[in-house]
Formats: C-alpha cells, structure tokens, sequence
C-alpha cells in the first residue's frame, strides 16, 4: 500500500498513525493556523482556543464536502471558527465592560488610541448576533461589503445595516469607557 | 481623537492574502493579487502576521497532539446518519490521501461478495454518484469505501487489507449487521485483499487496479 497512514481503527475510537499524513494533515497546514489564531484571538485563553480549534475541524471534518467546494474555504472555515467562538462568548457571558476598563487602563495617556484589534474584539459582545459575525468579517478578516454578501449569503444593505448596528453599539458602549474616542460613522465605510 | 477600527483597504484585505497564500486564487485575481502583495506593506506586514501564525500554531499545538483531539472528539461524538459518519472518521485517522491520478478499483470477479458459512460481507463505494455497492466500473480518485457486514451469530469483526509486502487492520471491533463505522480509501496499486475475519471464519474480498 502507498503511504496510508491509518493504523488500527478499533472499537468504534479512530487512532492516528505516524508515517505519511493525508487529509488532516494538509488540512492543518493550510487551515488550522488560521483557525487557531482566530480562535486565540476571540477566546483569549490558549486551553480554551486548543479545545475550540478541534472542534471547529470537527464541524469541517463532517461537512467534509460542503468545505473542500466551497469558492473560498479560508473563508468557510474562519467562518465557523468565528462562529464557534462567539457561541462560546455568549455561553460565558463575557464581561466586556471590565475588558473596556482594562483597555482603557493599557493607555498611557488620553492621545493614545487603544488597540484597534484588541478593541473590536472586546466591542463585539456589544453588538446583536448577527451584527458580530459582520464586524468580524469586515474588520478582522477586512472583507469588503459585497464580499461579506457573497460569503453570508446577505444582501448588501442587510450587511450595511449589520455593521451600522455594530458601531452604534459600540459607540455606545464606548461612550462611557473611553469618552474620547471617536468612531466611524457607518456611513463611513 | 477619531479611531480607525480597519477594514478593507484599496486592494487589499487579509483575508485576500490568505486565501493567495492557500492557492485559492486563480487566474487574473490571482495575478492581480500578487501584484498587489509585492509593493504593498500592509499586505506585507499581513503575511508576516500569518508566518507567525503558522509558527505559533507548530509551537503550541503539534499536529499529533492536534489530530489526537480531533480523532477523539470525533469518535466520542453521537453517530450520525449512515453517510455523514464514516467519512470523518476515516479523515481523522489519517486514512484519506487522494492520488492525483485517477484510481481504478475492481473487484476480481463477483462484485464484492464472498460468503462462507452463511455470512457475508459487501463492498460499497461513495463517489460523486452516491452510494452503490462496488461493481466492474472504475471507481473515481477520492471515492470512499465502506464494508456492509452480515455476521451471522458471529460476535466479533476484523477487516484488514493485504497487499504485498503490507497489511493494514481497517476495522476490529463488534461484528455489526450493517454497515462499519468507519470508510477507507485505497491509495495503494496492484493486487489487493479485503479479508474479513467474523470469529474464526473468514470472508474476502479481492480488489486490484
């Protein structure tokens, strides 16, 4: 046999073997530091983001097709990583006005503009379900608009409104916590 | 002070830098992104950013300790329905490797059915047709295999594909009436066995391409 790495299946529990790597592997290199940096990115915990990047091949691996077909499977998968991990967010309730406090606190002066990243990530749990996934996709992974269209299957002007929807409740929210800090209208963008 | 929170610039995106770096671009957007990424620093500073991704991930997350997890997590899942189990398993195992050729895979003679003593077992194969049970056409790279057992009384189940010189155990567990949890690909080329022990008794099933 060429280069099959499969070793024992047993009992229903599947077992790596050493040796050649196949379609986990490839899988791994093209995929999983992605994944594994969005996930360390909203999780903000390296148990936590471990646990959550095997989960999301899991979801990959049994939606093997739809994955491989997909017009852009980087996109797919950041997708479900972003999705996973948001879930988990909302599962915890994740304290995001102590998170605003610490970014606030991280300045050394009021001129200092805070984390742009660090930032839209603590904001995100501000916003409505859907409107987090946008802002993900649109400041994160920096999709343009139409882009985020073709990759939730949304009209243009629903993603318009998602991200409107996302920065007025961040603006809100920064109101208090960092007064001085200005966002972009969504017209803006 | 007005804050930028990001997003796409004029050409650019990180996510275009990615899917550039993974070969889903093709063509002219292919071109027109590399073309973009050479003078571009921000591009350049995103795929520094997906270096050290890739880094960080080989640091702190090896791939075996990673496909270990993987293949745990997905047997310790519930089943799933008949066509959406075997293939995951199978990929976790490490078992999928597509030839870029295409594969050829017939039985010797009767498709895939050997029976002694009353049991029997059945080779069905998952393409881009669906699932059918193996016959004298070719099988198209990539399509699955999957073992359909009828054991009889028989308790216990071991399947293991012999080719020269290898031997490989593709099942042993319970003797199921149906068909195994787990599907394979055969990557390899020339003759091969499916032997299929139920207890003490032996079915086969001879494959070559």
């Amino acid at each position: 046999m060429t280069a099959v790495g499969l070793r024992v299946i047993a009992g229903g529990r599947a077992g790596i073997a050493p040796g050649p790597p196949g379609l986990l592997a490839e899988l791994y290199e093209k995929y999983a530091p992605g994944v594994y940096a969005r996930c360390r990115y909203l999780l903000t915990d390296e148990a936590d983001a471990k646990d959550a990047l095997q989960d999301v091949f899991v979801k990959a691996l049994r939606a093997l097709p739809e994955f491989r077909e997909d017009a852009s499977p980087s996109t797919w998968i950041l997708r479900i990583a972003t999705h996973h991990c948001l879930n988990l967010l909302r599962a915890r309730r994740a304290a995001w006005r102590e998170q605003l406090q610490a970014l606030q606190k991280d300045r050394r002066h009021e001129t200092e503009p805070p984390d742009r990243r660090e930032l839209v990530r603590v904001l995100l749990a501000t916003a409505p379900e859907e409107a987090q996934e946008v802002a993900v996709l649109y400041f994160v992974d920096e999709l343009t608009q139409a882009e985020i269209g073709q990759a939730t299957g949304r009209s243009l002007p629903t993603v318009r409104k998602r991200l409107r929807e996302f920065l007025s409740c961040a603006r809100e929210a920064l109101r208090e916590a960092m007064p001085g800090v200005l966002l972009p209208e969504g017209e803006d963008l | 002070m007005n804050l930028d929170l990001g997003g796409p610039g004029p050409g650019c995106s990180a996510m275009r830098v990615r899917r550039l770096l993974a070969g889903e671009l093709l063509g002219a957007e292919k071109e027109r992104t590399e073309a973009h990424v050479a003078s571009c620093a921000r591009c350049a500073a995103v795929q520094r950013e997906l270096a050290e991704e890739r880094e960080a991930l080989r640091r702190e997350v090896p791939f075996d300790a990673f496909a270990a997890g993987v293949a745990e997590k997905l047997a310790r899942q519930p089943r799933r329905s008949f066509t959406q189990r075997w293939a995951p398993l199978a990929a976790a195992a490490g078992l999928v490797l597509v030839a870029g050729t295409a594969l050829v895979l017939r039985p010797t003679d009767d498709p895939g059915v050997r029976s002694k003593g009353g049991v029997s077992a059945q080779l069905f194969v998952q393409d881009a047709r669906g699932v059918h049970a193996l016959g004298n056409g070719p099988v198209a790279a990539g399509a699955r295999l999957m073992i359909k057992l009828h054991p009889g009384a028989h308790k216990r189940a071991r399947a293991v594909l012999v080719e020269p010189g290898e031997e490989s155990v593709i099942y042993d567990g319970p003797a199921v009436n149906g068909t195994l949890p787990q599907a394979f690909e055969w990557t390899g080329s020339g003759p091969a066995t499916l032997r299929i022990a139920l207890d003490e008794e032996m079915v086969e099933i001879k494959l070559h391409r």
